[in-house]
């Protein structure tokens, strides 16, 4: 086990440096340079490419991407020559905030998915079944801004319940900060609960199927038994793999709500800094979000040895 | 003759004007306002007018207002900036309305296009428009403590005609003011040496020339670590893309002033989260409301919406370097095939001032009236056989990606398919339409790109129609029309004015070397109990507001 954690752990370190070198040869791509955004449309060409030089810009992108490297491994994260604000503290900040909607879309997504799930696979072709299966797998196709606007308009706006922003005013407490994510974690729901609740429904429905399901129930084991000791913990195995996977959208991709929501998260700033060509912004956010998702699949591959005694003995 | 007769003779002129009537009383006060007169002396030019009278002042509203009552805390939407806020090289709006709450500038542009003092007291030109001498505003402080004089005013415009500034203020500037061209008189006088004759050379140092705020003599660069200025507002914190908080100046030199204790300015993403936080009150005022997915806010009883007519536009050119354009009648068939009461109707509802493809709107006084050109089927099917193209031509504009302009694209596309013209629409983002060298704005084919108001035609024409224009987007380079604009530029009397711009508007009009269909009439959504705010777009003075 441990040594599945470390080799996982060391593989990380050269993804991460793909993923670095990919993101900086993909912003030599995107339109326009530094010098134009810090300037804007109306500076002459002469007075961009003069910022440009003095911003170092236009020297080979090996040099760039080596001196960028060094300073990052060794914490510098400097300053972004566009925003003047210094990169680890806004993609800190961001990620921050990105955590906190994730957070709290996963508390209630994942309980509330995986009973679903189980109660449409236990009740597979019943009423039920159809009923949640239809309703989870309607709500997952509509689009976060089609949601989140409905949302908006009936509880912000007509009924006046919840707050028309996603963001506390500053200062606030924990508690005030979670009532103003109510609104925009729904979308997330939404979305999230298709999937999770489809897997949930998958792996109960397979474990089901199996011999020794039925001879747990021949041997007289009370319903809740089979079901809590035998059934859950099996559907759970390709439940907490969609889960790991679908936590890399969940804190890096959530550029629709952030916007709608003015929620200053990690996925606006990342197609933010992608416009702006705002390179060291776009590497440590990538980087970040990187980090996350494949620590999140590791975690999901050990619960799933954890729960799954076949997949320890192999590893 | 001396400067005061000059002013009288002037003076005389614009009344006899009036009375003749080749000139409207509100066009009479743009035009002393931008030669220098006070608003007292127009009024009483307007007095010495014959029959009528008419209010001086601008803002007038139907119903009775509620007196000033201080106190209260704005909160202001508008859409976020790019980069760090920085007066010299700022070109968005938040960073442009932003500065402005801690800047002022020497003169205020009014939504009539009327220019208020501001900084500068008084103003005037003499008889050549070479020399301009200003005289400044006594008692004013920057919020540092230290007082404004000459030097101040010399070192920022000094600054801004620099050419490693990188300033935008340089294009409005270039050719007019150099640097070293302005001179301090003594502390409270300022004179403006020009490089060459310029009628309406106070509306390019007023807040028209938006980097133009008066900062202090030893600025040292960055804004936002020292936001020095003489504004009715202090910054208390920006924090970039979610908010930026001000605080009531308490040594702010018009005394009683602000009203406001703070102002909040927040940055809603799109125009639906704008929209959206108006609607459940999370903000009291957006600098600009897009019309496009602002809807719901017209039928908000709890809302109103301001609508300014102003001379800002959407600049459909077509490139004369690039086929099948090089040909005049080709431009020509382009224009007659748009039906302009219908793309204002279907872009603005209605919103909107007729545009007869020239730069000089009928919005601005005394501008020439030329046949207002119509959709023309036949004319223009005839000018494409003329041009060579009896069977039609097809033809690619790309549009800036941003308000209602690519919806204008798909409206020109259905507009000239019946003509024979085919129209392919290439989209590219906002950022790739702007960046390049040369950037697409200015040397695709045919582009529509939006251009923010300016108080006089001039300050269009030098920057996007002359030979040497540096947002010369349509490649026009006409020698005539060149020496024209000089002259317009040069000449103060307005009977020879209106002559030479009638020449200039029938040059641009017959050339086509853009449509102008419409000129926008800007929109700004407000609280019902907010009043007195002057400015709306990327023009937002809040000294006299006040929530009652």
């Amino acid at each position: 086990m441990t040594r599945l954690i470390l080799r996982r752990l060391l593989l990380m370190v050269p993804t991460l440096i793909l993923v670095s070198l990919l993101i900086f040869t993909l912003s030599e791509i995107l339109p326009g340079d530094v010098g134009r955004t810090i300037l804007g449309p109306y500076a002459t060409p002469e007075q961009v490419a003069a910022l440009n030089a003095e911003l170092g810009v236009d020297e080979p992108i090996i040099q760039r991407y080596v001196a960028w490297l060094g300073n990052f491994v060794t914490g510098d994260w400097d300053t972004s020559p566009i925003t003047d604000l210094e990169v680890r503290p806004q993609v800190m900040g961001a990620l921050g905030n990105s955590l906190l909607l994730a957070g709290m879309a996963l508390v209630v997504i994942i309980p509330l998915s995986i009973f679903l799930g189980v109660v449409a696979g236990l009740r597979k072709d019943g009423l039920l079944d159809r009923g949640i299966t239809i309703s989870t797998l309607s709500l997952t196709v509509i689009p976060e801004f089609v949601s989140g606007v409905i949302l908006l308009v009936i509880f912000a706006v007509t009924l006046q319940w919840l707050p028309v922003t996603a963001l506390a005013p500053e200062g606030s407490n924990l508690a005030t900060r979670l009532y103003y994510l109510i609104l925009p974690a729904i979308p997330l729901m939404f979305i999230e609960l298709g999937y999770i609740a489809r897997m949930a429904r998958v792996g109960t429905v397979e474990v089901l199927a199996r011999p020794y399901i039925r001879t747990a129930v021949l041997k007289g084991l009370p319903r809740r038994r089979v079901i809590f000791g035998h059934v859950l913990r099996n559907a759970m195995v390709p439940t907490v793999t969609v889960i790991g996977g679908q936590i890399g959208w969940l804190i890096g991709g959530l550029v629709v709500v952030e916007t709608l929501f003015g929620y200053p998260g990690l996925g606006k700033l990342l197609v933010d800094a992608a416009k702006t060509h705002d390179v060291l912004v776009l590497e440590a956010g990538v980087l970040v979000v990187a980090v996350l998702y494949m620590l999140s699949n590791l975690s999901a591959d050990v619960i799933v040895a954890l729960l799954d005694p076949r997949v320890r003995q192999r590893a | 003759m001396t400067d005061d007769q000059y002013r009288r003779d002037y003076a005389h002129h614009l009344i006899e004007q009036v009375n003749k009537g080749q000139m409207t009383r509100r066009q009479l006060l743009v035009r002393a306002s931008i030669f220098g007169f006070s608003a007292t002396a127009a009024g009483s030019l307007l007095a010495a007018c014959g029959g009528g009278s008419t209010s001086s002042s601008p803002a007038a509203s139907g119903s009775a207002q509620p007196a000033p009552k201080a106190g209260g805390t704005l909160r202001i939407g508008c859409r976020e900036s790019i980069a760090a806020p920085d007066p010299i090289t700022m070109y968005d709006q938040a960073s442009i309305v932003l500065v402005q709450q801690v800047c002022e500038y020497l003169i205020w542009v009014e939504n009539d296009m009327t220019l208020r003092p501001v900084l500068a007291e008084s103003w005037s030109g003499d008889e050549t428009a070479k020399v301009w001498t200003f005289k400044l505003r006594q008692g004013v402080t920057f919020n540092d403590g230290s007082p404004l004089g000459a030097d101040d005013v010399v070192a920022t415009f000094d600054r801004l005609v620099d050419p490693d500034s990188g300033s935008a203020a340089l294009s409005a500037l270039g050719g007019i003011l150099s640097p070293g061209g302005t001179k301090k008189v003594d502390d409270a006088t300022v004179v403006f040496n020009l490089d060459k004759p310029f009628a309406e050379f106070p509306a390019t140092v007023s807040a028209a020339n938006y980097n133009a705020v008066i900062l202090p003599r030893n600025y040292g660069g960055n804004f936002l670590k020292s936001p020095v200025g003489t504004g009715p507002f202090l910054l208390n914190k920006y924090t970039k893309k979610q908010n930026a908080t001000f605080t009531k100046n308490p040594n702010y030199w018009q005394k009683g002033l602000p009203y406001l204790d703070g102002l909040i300015f927040k940055f809603p993403a799109d125009a639906a989260a704008a929209s959206l936080a108006m609607q459940a009150g999370d903000i009291d005022m957006q600098a600009e409301t897009p019309f496009q997915g602002s809807q719901a806010l017209f039928a908000d009883p709890n809302l109103q919406v301001l609508e300014v007519p102003s001379t800002g536009l959407r600049q459909v050119f077509m490139n004369v370097d690039k086929e099948p354009f090089s040909d005049k009648r080709v431009r020509q068939a382009v224009a007659y095939c748009i039906d302009r009461p219908a793309i204002i109707q279907a872009l603005f509802d209605g919103r909107s001032t007729l545009g007869n493809d020239t730069l000089f709107s009928s919005l601005y006084p005394n501008s020439p009236k030329l046949p207002q050109r119509a959709q023309d089927y036949e004319k223009a099917k005839q000018l494409l056989t003329d041009a060579g193209h009896p069977d039609g031509v097809t033809i690619t504009v790309t549009p800036e990606n941003d308000l209602e302009m690519p919806q204008y694209a798909q409206l020109i596309k259905a507009q000239c398919e019946p003509a024979g013209i085919k129209v392919n629409i290439e989209m590219m983002s906002y950022e790739a339409y702007f960046s390049g060298d040369p950037a697409p704005w200015l040397s695709v084919p045919m582009g529509i790109t939006a251009w923010s108001a300016r108080p006089t035609p001039i300050q269009f024409v030098n920057v996007m129609m002359l030979s040497d224009s540096v947002w010369n987007a349509p490649h026009f380079a006409n020698p005539e029309y060149d020496k024209l604009a000089a002259q317009y530029a040069a000449t103060v009397d307005e009977a020879s004015r209106m002559d030479i711009a009638t020449q200039m508007a029938t040059m641009e009009q017959d050339e086509t070397l853009q449509v102008l269909s419409f000129f926008v009439t800007q929109l700004s959504a407000r609280v019902k109990n907010l009043y007195d705010v002057a400015g709306i777009n990327i023009f937002l003075d809040l000294s006299k507001a006040y929530l009652a």
